[in-house]
């Protein structure tokens, strides 16, 4: 009997829009929780439908945007909502970069006189996607040097590569490269001038709502937490990177022992308009998902990240079921034996470069990079605490299952949507 | 006792108190060297061997631009300046220092060129 129902869900469910039914929403254990969709012509507003879970099909029937839609709206009762964001709000508004700060925490900064190559190599050895920027001539952090770097990097070494000379490519330093980047960004905008962008920083007292703002209005990764005790900022000390990550662990902290104060994070993921889904029928004016074959070349991988503006991009065999993930930071691992130098972009493809980050004999092997998956089932509070895990951006959303790529959730979303944006 | 005013003055010829007369050793000797500049410095203190510098970077931890988080340091090797030990070749020179700042601590690590002579 169930099985025939899970059947004529999932064929419904792939041809139906969804709408929700709020009141008959039943919180039980995850495991019971079935996306399911019937009769969609069931409105909104009917209470009290009784559900019994075992006899009957839930009446609830949900529709996935990505929030950015016209048509959306909030799935998770707006209560709820109101609440869950004012509390957030108010917690980040009341606590300090200060709390990001580990016990004992350790930064790398570069020199903006080092040569690209060079602090190519660093980045890897160390294992860090990005680093701030130090000018010994001006005494001060002049900005932040990250993989988006590199793969603009790779992407002109690979239309241009055969120009630099290899004593070029050596002494080629991170300031030249930041004013060569300045003149290339203005040529495209069209912009007179080129006004060069200052760093992005915040203090160890500035809220944390202050810095996830500055992140996320900024497009950022991360903001170097400066401090100076003259008044004049001079001399100022590195304390931290910050990142979006480090900012919800924080609140998964806080909230953990009150989960009641935050009513979001018992919905499932599918419940809240958040994160980019796959566009079902019917559904034109949506973004589709970037998503790639291992086939593809890595020349088009890197296009796509900077073209979409994502910092990773699924990997999928021919029924879009889940392999991998690339994100911008596997960009890093081409370091490995000086592999960049040689690379012709068009010719490696996806799957070559995921195995050579991979390669569990290399010399600074980290095989870290297993790709995060989640349920649309899954609820809230536990889809935060992955995000929340160091290193982990995202989550590729699956179907249970056959591992089909539903959509993406990353901590980005989440702020964007907790704080309004 | 009567005094003898004038040039006599220092001679005092006192019996039994009479000026001795200089050694007989030689004046010529050569001045003394600055001693401190022929000697080795001083040991380094060993505790300063505690620097949470050399700790291996996790191998088994994400890409975190968050960094590492280390065990907490010995209150001695604060505030020292420590210098990478690379080979001679060497293009690129990491320098490290851990300090403390409130009631936490950062190590903060910059990567300096070395310039080409």
């Amino acid at each position: 009997m169930i099985f025939e129902f899970s059947i004529i869900l999932l064929i419904l469910h792939l041809q139906y829009k969804f709408v929700v039914d709020v009141n008959t929403i039943l919180l039980t254990r995850e495991s019971d929780f079935l996306p399911a969709m019937l009769n969609p012509q069931v409105p909104p507003s009917v209470p009290g439908s009784s559900m019994d879970v075992d006899n009957e099909v839930f009446q609830r029937v949900v529709r996935v945007t990505d929030g950015t839609s016209p048509e959306s709206f909030p799935i998770i009762s707006e209560a709820d909502l109101e609440i869950s964001r004012h509390r957030t709000a108010v917690f980040l508004s009341t606590h300090m970069a200060y709390e990001l700060l580990p016990e004992s925490g350790k930064v790398i900064a570069l020199d903006v006189d080092l040569p690209v190559k060079q602090a190519f190599h660093i980045l890897h050895e160390q294992g860090i996607s990005t680093a701030p920027l130090w000018d010994f001539s001006k005494a001060k952090f002049v900005g932040v040097l990250s993989v988006l770097d590199f793969i603009l990097i790779m992407r002109e070494l690979g239309t241009h590569g055969s120009n630099l000379t290899e004593e070029e490519l050596e002494t080629h330093t991170i300031s030249a490269w930041k004013e060569a980047k300045l003149y290339l960004s203005t040529q495209v905008n069209g912009l007179g001038s080129a006004v060069p962008r200052q760093l992005v920083q915040a203090g160890p007292d500035d809220s944390l709502k202050e810095v996830a703002l500055k992140i996320l209005q900024n497009g950022v990764a991360t903001v170097p937490i400066l401090h100076s005790l003259s008044s004049d900022a001079s001399n100022p000390r590195l304390l931290h990177l910050a990142s979006l990550s480090g900012i919800l662990k924080c609140i998964c902290r806080f909230f953990k022992h009150s989960p009641s104060s935050l009513p979001i994070l018992q919905y499932p993921l599918c419940a809240v308009p958040v994160g980019t889904w796959v566009p079902k029928i019917g559904e034109p004016n949506r973004q589709p998902l970037a998503m790639l074959r291992p086939s593809a070349s890595l020349g088009a991988a890197l296009n796509l990240l900077l073209q979409a503006q994502v910092s990773s991009i699924p990997i999928v065999d021919d029924n879009d079921s889940l392999l991998d993930v690339y994100s911008r930071s596997d960009i890093t691992t081409l370091a490995k034996d000086k592999i960049y130098a040689h690379v012709n972009l068009e010719e490696i493809t996806i799957h070559q470069a995921l195995q050579y980050r991979d390669d569990p004999f290399s010399t600074y092997g980290y095989n870290n990079q297993k790709c995060h998956m989640c349920l649309r089932s899954d609820p809230i509070h536990k889809i935060l605490e992955r995000l929340s895990q160091p290193g982990v951006r995202r989550l590729v959303i699956v179907e249970a299952g056959s591992k089909r790529v539903e959509g993406i959730i990353s901590v980005g979303d989440i702020f964007r949507f907790l704080l309004g944006i | 006792m009567s005094h003898q005013y004038g040039e006599d003055q220092d001679r005092v010829n006192v019996a039994g108190f009479e000026i001795p007369n200089s050694p007989e050793a030689s004046y010529n000797n050569a001045y003394p060297g600055n001693e401190d500049e022929g000697r080795e410095p001083p040991m380094l203190p060993q505790h300063l061997q505690h620097t949470l510098l050399n700790q291996p970077t996790n191998s088994n931890s994400n890409i975190d631009p968050c960094g590492p988080h280390l065990p907490l340091p010995q209150n001695v090797c604060l505030n020292h300046l420590y210098i990478e030990n690379r080979e001679s070749p060497r293009s690129v020179v990491s320098l490290g220092v851990t300090h403390r700042f409130r009631s936490k601590f950062v190590t903060v690590v910059l990567y300096k060129p070395v310039p080409r002579r």
